[in-house]
């Protein structure tokens, strides 16, 4: 039977815990907001700030796309055959386009695209901010240099965007693939197809859906690079920093992707 | 085209700002497009209608569903709401270039199926009527085929409890079929089907015995009729004597006809002196006149005698007597 005191004391571990949790939680939020008041602030837009955020921009989108593009094709079109023969053997066809984007477009795409957005860009560009700010002798992590808005924002802005292009894409792609899937190289099926999703994107799955992909690109973009930063600048910590920012990213794209099938299907 | 704050590591890239702002162009051009597409498809950019449809159950109409007119949607639900009276109004958006397809005798129909969701469907059987005007309101026609599952429950839950009572094992087919393998066994048996008919052993044995009699009966008839034959049919049979008295029979006819002519002509003749009578009654009449009236005369004159008679001292007496 344990003691008293060890249940003491496994409680004050449990607190503890819970409270440095809260505490580094409120922290990466703090660390958000920073980043969003820079963000926001005109001073902040200076060249060497556009030239930083634009090259980082293009080198965390670009060299995905098209890997990216060409994974999301393959995906799309083995998801989309097995829907459609299976609706057609249930001789359920005229469900069939609806399932393929609510699968394919609303729920699946965003997701990888999120994912893929994180392993191709924000968690390497973490890695970077970590090495710099453990070579801080080589200058570029001081002070002077302003390094959250020189270095911290635009790849959280170059993440964002890779997020969000690789999701516009692919959802492009995988509506053009249903498209062709089903009624083939004609135009005759463009009205039938307008309106099938119409009608799964009402109002309301709309907004979820917008507000899911951006809360995901978000996420991805913010939830490495912060845990990298609250994390101390030593480079045994590092690692270990990194993978709490895995971790934490993915419980909250859990965490998002829950609250939108709560918004759609509930 | 580098900074002094980019890493070192990453080669330069030409054309940056160009490559970086055609990104960002095709980012802001995909979910601009996307947002118009999703606009255009709600039907946002269409100029409708408004079609309330009553009904007094609602269940299965859902918003956004279509009005579809012979399989083509024309229309949209946008609402459903409660009516004062407590029916459904279920409110529906036709875009106006397919409004006209829809008249004042339209009708209305809501079908609710096992799969997939319910469907409202337009009827017009004439297009030449008034256009159905904007904000016109009309009653559903309510098909449900869930509702009358239950019934076919129901029906098909009777029909197996009949089938059940068929199929025991104290029925009247479970006794009916007992009967029938008790024919066919006896049918199968030694007696056949006359044991089956008769139902017991003895009898089928008197009938075969009767069957051999009217056998040997009908062997004896065979010789009897043989011997009629040969009776009436043979030479000297009963025909060839019948054709004998026939032939005769005629010449007795022959010698009928000629008397019956000889008692004609008596005949004739009887009626002649008949005739005569007749004549010869006539006269007798005119001589019954004549002397009835000669003895009325002379009564009249004995009569007179009798009066003139001075002499007579009984009257009566001495009268004279005529008769």
């Amino acid at each position: 039977m344990p003691s008293a005191s060890s249940v003491q004391s496994t409680l004050a571990d449990g607190v503890r815990a819970f409270a440095s949790w809260l505490n580094n939680w409120w922290r990466i939020v703090e660390l958000g907001a920073r980043l969003l008041t820079l963000a926001l602030s005109p001073s902040t837009y200076t060249a060497a700030y556009r030239q930083a955020l634009l090259r980082h921009v293009y080198l965390g989108a670009a060299p995905s796309l098209v890997g990216f593009t060409v994974l999301t094709t393959l995906l799309s079109l083995v998801v989309i055959r097995i829907v459609l023969v299976t609706s057609v053997s249930y001789g359920l066809t005229q469900y069939a386009l609806e399932m393929v984007v609510r699968v394919l477009v609303l729920e699946l795409i965003p997701l990888t695209a999120a994912l893929f957005a994180a392993l191709r860009c924000t968690i390497p560009r973490a890695a970077e901010v970590a090495a710099l700010r453990t070579n801080s002798a080589d200058g570029a992590w001081n002070a002077d240099n302003d390094p959250m808005r020189m270095q911290v924002l635009p790849r959280v802005a170059a993440g964002i965007v890779c997020a969000l292009l690789l999701a516009a894409i692919s959802c492009g792609v995988t509506l053009l693939l249903a498209y062709l899937s089903i009624y083939g190289f004609t135009s005759a099926g463009f009205p039938a197809y307008t309106r099938t999703v119409g009608h799964v994107f009402s109002p309301g799955v709309a907004l979820v859906f917008g507000l899911k992909i951006a809360a995901m690109a978000l996420a991805v973009a913010l939830l490495p690079l912060a845990s990298v930063l609250i994390a101390p600048a030593r480079p045994g910590e590092l690692t270990s920093a990194e993978l709490k920012g895995l971790v934490r990213m993915f419980f909250v794209i859990l965490l998002i992707e829950g609250v939108s099938l709560v918004g759609n299907y509930a | 085209m580098t900074t002094d704050h980019e890493d070192p590591a990453s080669p330069p890239v030409r054309y940056l700002e160009l490559k970086a702002a055609l990104l960002l162009a095709l980012l802001v051009a995909l979910i601009s497009g996307t947002a118009l597409y999703l606009m255009y498809a709600r039907g946002v950019f269409e100029q409708t209608q408004r079609l309330v449809l009553l009904v007094d159950d609602s269940e299965g109409v859902r918003v956004g569903m279509d009005l579809t007119f012979s399989g083509f949607p024309i229309g949209r639900v946008r609402g459903v709401e409660l009516s004062a009276e407590g029916n459904a109004r279920i409110l529906i958006d036709v875009p106006r270039k397919d409004a006209h397809w829809l008249r004042t005798s339209s009708m209305f129909t809501l079908v609710r199926s096992l799969v997939g969701g319910a469907t409202l469907r337009a009827y017009s059987g004439v297009l030449t009527d008034p256009l159905l005007p904007d904000g016109a309101e009309r009653k559903v026609l309510v098909g449900d085929t869930a509702a009358e599952l239950p019934i076919l429950v129901a029906s098909a839950r009777e029909l197996i409890g009949n089938l059940n009572r068929l199929a025991a094992q104290d029925s009247a087919l479970s006794a009916s079929l007992d009967n029938v393998k008790t024919l066919t066994e006896k049918l199968n048996g030694p007696q056949g089907a006359l044991g089956a008919l008769v139902g017991n052993d003895i009898d089928p044995k008197k009938i075969a015995a009767a069957l051999d009699r009217v056998n040997t009966l009908l062997s004896r008839l065979d010789g009897m009729a043989a011997k009629a034959d040969t009776q009436v049919l043979g030479p000297d049979g009963l025909v060839a004597g019948s054709r004998a008295t026939v032939v005769q029979l005629n010449a007795v006819l022959g010698d009928a006809r000629g008397t019956l002519k000889k008692v004609d002509a008596v005949l004739a003749e009887a009626q002649t002196v008949a005739g005569n009578v007749r004549e010869a009654s006539t006269d007798l009449g005119a001589l019954r006149g004549e002397v009835d009236a000669t003895v009325r005369k002379v009564e009249s004159l004995v009569d007179e005698v009798n009066r003139k008679w001075p002499f007579a001292k009984d009257a009566r007496e001495s009268e004279l007597k005529l008769k």
